[in-house]
């Protein structure tokens, strides 16, 4: 939960990459450690316990997925996030049989990382428990349903979507690209519908303030927008 | 022109050319030896005047020839004793017709007096002579060539075959397919030559083109990370406190572009993958269901633009990979709202094995071909130009008829699923 600190690692041997994780993830009281070969992945993961760790595929001196199966094998509960250059399905199903959690393509948006962490997170460390809080707000993850002061407010599936993707990353400025990818997906050739996030957003935004939510929802002049207190 | 005909027409006119030109000259020595034969008799004629003349001291009877006529006229001075000869055409008494001859004109003195003597010989019998003997030379020659256009005929069509194989296979011969080019057999050293040639240019040109392929798949991915990067500098960048409006607008700017050129690489890496046949799993897939899915899926796309959609959707199912369905129907959706204008209309057609996609747009009708070209877009799209190349190479891939018209106000993409193996 953004409540708590969690422990993240991320393997990744893109320095740049792994700078802006680190200081995405660590800005939000999170602990970051992060290793850029195979075989400091290999050693951090034998000694430590993560929450979730951020898993490359392609290492300068090895395979990711070697790294995830000798998680497996020393029986690690660690979650796993694979991010991977590489969108294909054969990997993907490898990954995941292998027991990665989620598996993220190359280019990603960092609110789009740090929303499915969480998301691995809630569903490894509190089972059951699928409820996010913000004071008056509440969304149960897996019901899908919003409550506003204990009142249900109805939400179209992507109106739910783009409130939790909001929350998880709260007080953090999401931009309306990365706002489009997690809607659309990568699909659909909609690179150009930036401006219909508006659109969905005035009417969450709506929607909750007519159910007596405060407005949350700030707008960063016309690049993004941000979900959080003040 | 082919090749027979081309080389027909330049025998034709050798052999023409030639049997005229030896029928000529053939002719010719024939005539000069006969005009030979012809002269030596009418000069033994003479001989024998001239003998009786000489014996006799007086001229022989005119009538006294048998197969010459003999004329003799008094002349008054002696030009010259020489002998002359020339053709003439003279009538011919007995036959009652004129017939061309051969005449021998000269002088002679008896008791004092000139004379000339005209002596004609008729050359009827040795021109017919003649005719019979080129007729009996050349009618065999002129069959003779016949028959050796008829076998070269004959004999070229065969020869060709092999040709006409390798052509056959040349055709069918499909760069994006796996099946390499089969060559043909045959014993004919040139045609080998030819067979193997083609198998080597087909061998190199499938392992070029599988290396472009290739290249084009390393480059897109290996773009990715450093657009990862790039993205993940400009989230961080979002997150200052200090972000003033222009270099929001600034950031928003240069978060279109990297979306855009994200959006490129994944739909280059895409082509690639249908290319390959990377997407083969196939299961049955409902697309009636598939489409409404699709249809609540872009609902705000399509209510935010004010469209009007008309639907015909009948039952059917087809046998596919999910994936390149799903591609195949979203990227549908994008052309007919992306290039429509707001308050604009379009109309999804589904009957058994036929899906039809009309729309209004900004523009006028497109070239039915070029509209499926990579990067081929008009000024005001703002898409990756890929679209439909995507499109276009789903259908190559899955034997699916592919067709674009602009009719009445409304482009229309038609697909024809009609190969039986796509039809469950």
């Amino acid at each position: 939960m953004p409540y708590l600190r969690m422990k993240f690692l991320i393997v990744e041997d893109e320095e740049g990459l792994r700078k802006s994780i680190d200081q995405y993830l660590t800005a939000e009281g999170n602990i970051c450690d992060w290793a850029s070969t195979y075989e400091q992945g290999y050693q951090k993961l034998s000694i430590y316990d993560y929450d979730c760790v951020l898993l490359d595929l392609t290492l300068p001196d090895g395979e990711g997925l070697q790294l995830l199966k000798h998680l497996k094998k020393i029986n690690k509960a660690d979650g796993v996030l694979i991010i991977s250059a590489r969108n294909s399905l054969d990997q993907k199903i490898e990954g995941l049989s292998l027991g990665a959690d989620d598996y993220l393509i190359k280019p990603f948006h960092l609110s789009e990382l740090y929303a499915r962490v969480l998301a691995i997170v809630r569903r490894r460390n509190f089972n059951g428990n699928s409820l996010l809080r913000f004071n008056e707000l509440e969304i149960d993850t897996i019901s899908k349903e919003t409550k506003v002061n204990g009142q249900l407010v109805y939400f179209t599936r992507k109106e739910f979507d783009l409130l939790l993707y909001f929350m998880a990353n709260k007080n953090k400025v999401i931009s309306k690209s990365a706002a489009v990818v997690h809607i659309w997906g990568d699909d659909a050739d909609m690179a150009d519908s930036f401006d219909f996030i508006y659109t969905h957003i005035k009417n969450v935004r709506k929607k909750l303030t007519d159910s007596g939510c405060k407005d949350y929802f700030q707008s960063v002049y016309g690049v993004g927008y941000k979900f959080g207190e003040g | 022109m082919k090749l027979f005909t081309s080389y027909n027409r330049i025998l034709a006119v050798i052999t023409l050319t030639g049997l005229l030109a030896i029928g000529f000259l053939f002719y010719q020595t024939l005539g000069q030896y006969i005009n030979r034969q012809i002269e030596d008799h009418l000069y033994e004629e003479l001989l024998e005047v001239k003998d009786f003349a000489h014996v006799k001291n007086i001229l022989p009877s005119p009538d006294g020839f048998n197969d010459v006529v003999v004329e003799y006229k008094k002349t008054n001075m002696v030009s010259d004793s020489s002998k002359l000869f020339a053709d003439t055409v003279f009538y011919n008494p007995k036959k009652k017709h004129k017939e061309s001859a051969r005449y021998l004109k000269t002088q002679l003195v008896i008791k004092s007096q000139p004379y000339e003597i005209i002596i004609t010989a008729s050359k009827f019998e040795r021109q017919e002579q003649i005719k019979s003997i080129i007729l009996i030379i050349l009618l065999p020659v002129i069959v003779l060539l016949l028959v050796l256009w008829l076998a070269n005929r004959i004999l070229i069509r065969r020869m060709w075959l092999p040709f006409r194989q390798l052509l056959t296979t040349i055709k069918a011969f499909n760069i994006n397919q796996e099946k390499v080019f089969e060559p043909i057999r045959t014993n004919i050293e040139e045609f080998k030559e030819l067979n193997k040639a083609i198998l080597d240019v087909s061998l190199k040109v499938k392992s070029d083109y599988r290396e472009i392929k290739l290249f084009t798949e390393n480059a897109s991915h290996e773009m990715m990370t450093p657009l990862a990067v790039i993205n993940s500098k400009l989230d961080t960048m979002l997150q200052f406190n200090n972000l003033g409006k222009e270099e929001s607008e600034i950031l928003a700017d240069l978060y279109k572009a990297t979306s855009k050129l994200t959006k490129l690489n994944q739909s280059l890496l895409l082509l690639v993958k249908i290319d390959n046949n990377q997407l083969q799993a196939r299961e049955e897939i409902d697309m009636k269901t598939l489409l409404e899915e699709k249809l609540s899926y872009f609902h705000e796309l399509i209510q935010k633009r004010n469209l009007k959609v008309k639907t015909e959707i009948s039952e059917f199912t087809i046998y596919a990979n999910r994936s390149l369905i799903e591609i195949l129907v979203n990227n549908l959706f994008s052309n007919a709202i992306r290039h429509n204008y707001d308050g604009g209309s379009f109309q999804i057609t589904l009957t058994e094995g036929t899906l039809i996609f009309s729309n209004t747009g900004t523009q006028t009708g497109l070239h039915p071909v070029k509209i499926f070209e990579r990067f081929y877009k008009d000024n005001t799209s703002d898409g990756t130009g890929l679209g439909l190349a995507i499109l276009k190479q789903v259908c190559l891939r899955q034997n699916y008829k592919l067709s674009y018209q602009y009719e009445q106000g409304q482009h229309q993409f038609k697909i024809i699923f009609d190969s039986h193996e796509n039809i469950f």
